[in-house]
């Protein structure tokens, strides 16, 4: 290795790391994030569109994220209140299916103007 | 290489000094959510020690774990569900004791709008369960019978049945007693400052930075709508609404909150919100001034000091208690 | 036996090419062979095939480079079964700015940077040209460059291995008259 090549290494080391500390510790863009209580299970930016299948103790749970926000459309539990849930959009709106242990969360992006901490319901 | 390594060195010096500045414990905040209980529970804390955050939470959440293992009716070796087997009487733990006592006593104070002993008559309608429906009138007046705020006594940790058929059901006091449990535990770990959410029973632990806590109270015919707000501090606030657990038959809407002399639905109300205390005590009542509906409802509170509610009637019409307003926010259009 | 002048620059010529065309076979055996070992995670290669473009592009030049990288990825991609598929656009886009800026620092930093370094800033252009078709191919948000650090550094490690190997390999070649004589040359 050339002195050049040192340099280079510990350059390119050094942006990576600095990359990294800041992105671990920087604030986290809009995302969906799902578990099932205990790990997480998949995660997407709530601004990308698609349709996932969540795989969960009964079976496939059908989750959407388009404009509107996140939403269960599909769900495999005798209920379906997780499907009546409504879109989320706001950091810290949940959609959750108890029956098959599938938590949907918003994280990221708090609305400032959110006349509200909690909801009470 | 000489010449290279001071170069080298500014640069680690600007890496490290990067990442300290990054790292600064910012006023730190956790947000967890987890599935237990039957229900979200969400817990927000803040404290300046990250580590010592994170493990107030964990354990808030381990003791909520472990009171589910004592109070959830599903577990054939918990307490509630092995009162329910049982023919005569039962030694419980004293967390259980505790819940069987402050629902007696409210239960009593109600003259039985809130009853502990309402799991036959749950699981007949099977709200909890995938097929809902209406049970015929016959086998309703079988789920009450033996029920009633006499239908228990509590002595010492032993819990008397006075019919071996009785089916125990908590309800919400348990998951409220868990709340309080779960806010007791971060007190302990030096936490000033949070919010624990079980699913709508909510604790407010000291406020949200400079302001106290805002908790938006949803309309009970408005789907996503806030009705009103409150200002909550180290208070805790339950509402029970017939828009949480409900079912249709026949055009007609059946939901959760029942009225324990009818074995239907109670009608004199959609929904409850109460301040109280503590969350147990605040669950327990809701459902009572549910069932009580407006006027019977604020004669009950009056009894309690330092609880405030405010209810909407079945036909829409608000009605807080004399102390509700304290607790609105004055730019609050609302009420 | 006596060879003229023309003889040898027509020798020095197919040799060339035929060592080219070894490369480019060598370094299609190499990516498949990366492709069926397992890995710690699905996007992770050690890019050993890289270690023949780098060969050419120090004995051959850029143009030899070029073309035992893109032949690489055609064939690679052709014999897996993946040619068009979305994951060959992003090793063509990675292999492309890799090569670029393979040849970029070779071509101004040679008098610099070795195999090694040339190798680090192949792989780290490998990472942005990937994650540039990404962005805009897959996924339209901007959360994905969260992941470019990791990619870099993984880049500089891998990079630095492969630039090794590399350097190992043209310090043998380079003991052996044929590869000497064209290392005078250019």
């Amino acid at each position: 290795m050339t002195t050049g090549d040192c340099l280079l290494a510990v350059g390119l080391l050094s942006l990576a790391l600095a990359g990294l500390v800041w992105c671990a510790t920087g604030p986290v863009g809009e995302r969906v994030v799902v578990s099932d209580g205990q790990k997480v299970l998949y995660t997407a930016p709530l601004d990308t569109f698609i349709e996932v299948d969540l795989e969960g103790p009964l079976g496939l749970t059908r989750l959407r994220i388009d404009e509107q926000g996140a939403r269960i459309i599909g769900s495999p539990c005798p209920l379906k209140v997780c499907m009546g849930m409504g879109p989320a959009r706001r950091d810290g709106d949940i959609l959750a299916c108890l029956p098959n242990q599938i938590l949907v969360e918003v994280v990221g992006a708090r609305a400032e103007d959110a006349p509200y901490d909690l909801l009470s319901r | 290489m000489l010449r290279s390594r001071p170069f080298i060195l500014v640069l680690l010096a600007l890496v490290l000094a990067g990442t300290w500045w990054r790292l600064q414990p910012e006023p730190g905040q956790l947000r967890e959510v987890r599935l237990l209980l039957g229900t979200t529970i969400e817990i927000v804390a803040e404290h300046p020690d990250a580590d010592r955050l994170e493990d107030a939470v964990a354990a808030a959440f381990d003791e909520i774990q472990r009171l589910e293992w004592l109070m959830d009716p599903q577990r054939p070796d918990s307490d509630v569900a092995r009162l329910s087997a049982t023919e005569k009487s039962l030694k419980v733990a004293p967390e259980t004791a505790r819940v069987v006592e402050l629902g007696l006593d409210v239960a009593r104070r109600s003259d039985g709008a809130f009853d502990l002993s309402l799991g036959r008559l749950k699981a007949l309608w099977g709200l909890d369960g995938s097929t809902p429906q209406v049970p015929g009138a016959q086998e309703i007046a079988a789920a009450l019978q033996g029920i009633g705020p006499e239908a228990l006594q509590l002595e010492g940790l032993e819990i008397l049945k006075s019919d071996p058929g009785l089916s125990i059901d908590l309800g919400g006091v348990a998951k409220g007693f868990a709340v309080d449990r779960a806010v007791a535990v971060l007190g302990e770990h030096g936490v000033t400052s949070a919010a624990v959410n079980a699913g709508g029973d909510m604790y407010l632990l000291g406020s949200r930075g400079k302001r106290p806590w805002r908790i938006g109270i949803q309309h009970p015919r408005k789907s996503g709508a806030v009705l009103t707000s409150v200002e909550a501090s180290n208070l805790a606030v339950v509402t029970s609404g017939d828009y949480e657990r409900f079912f249709e038959q026949d055009g007609r809407r059946y939901h959760h909150l029942f009225d324990p002399q009818s074995g239907y639905p109670a009608d004199a109300c959609q929904s409850v919100t109460v301040l109280a205390d503590s969350v147990a005590l605040a669950d327990a009542l809701a459902t009572a001034l549910f069932v009580l509906g407006p006027e019977r409802g604020l004669e009950l509170l009056s009894a309690y000091a330092g609880v405030e509610a405010l209810i909407i009637a079945g036909d829409g019409r608000m009605h807080p208690s004399s102390g509700w307003k304290t607790f609105v926010p004055s730019d609050d259009s609302g009420s | 036996m006596t060879c003229s002048a023309a003889d040898q620059a027509e020798l020095a010529r197919v040799r060339r090419n035929i060592f080219l065309a070894l490369f480019a076979a060598l370094a299609v055996a190499l990516h498949t062979l990366e492709v069926l070992l397992p890995t710690p995670v699905p996007w992770f290669r050690l890019g050993l095939a890289n270690v023949l473009t780098l060969v050419a592009l120090f004995l051959y030049g850029g143009r030899a480079a070029w073309t035992v990288s893109l032949v690489r990825v055609g064939l690679g991609s052709l014999l897996l079964g993946r040619i068009f598929s979305p994951g060959f656009w992003l090793a063509l886009a990675g292999v492309i700015v890799a090569t670029g800026m393979m040849i970029a620092a070779w071509h101004w930093g040679r008098r610099w940077l070795g195999p090694v370094g040339v190798s680090m800033l192949g792989a780290a252009g490998h990472a942005v040209g990937q994650l540039t078709v990404a962005w805009a191919l897959l996924v339209r948000h901007a959360g994905i460059w969260q992941i470019f650090p990791v990619f870099l550094l993984v880049a500089v490690i891998t990079g630095i291995l492969t630039g090794w190997v590399a350097a190992v390999l043209l310090e043998h070649l380079q003991q052996y008259e044929p590869f000497r004589k064209i290392e005078q040359e250019t």
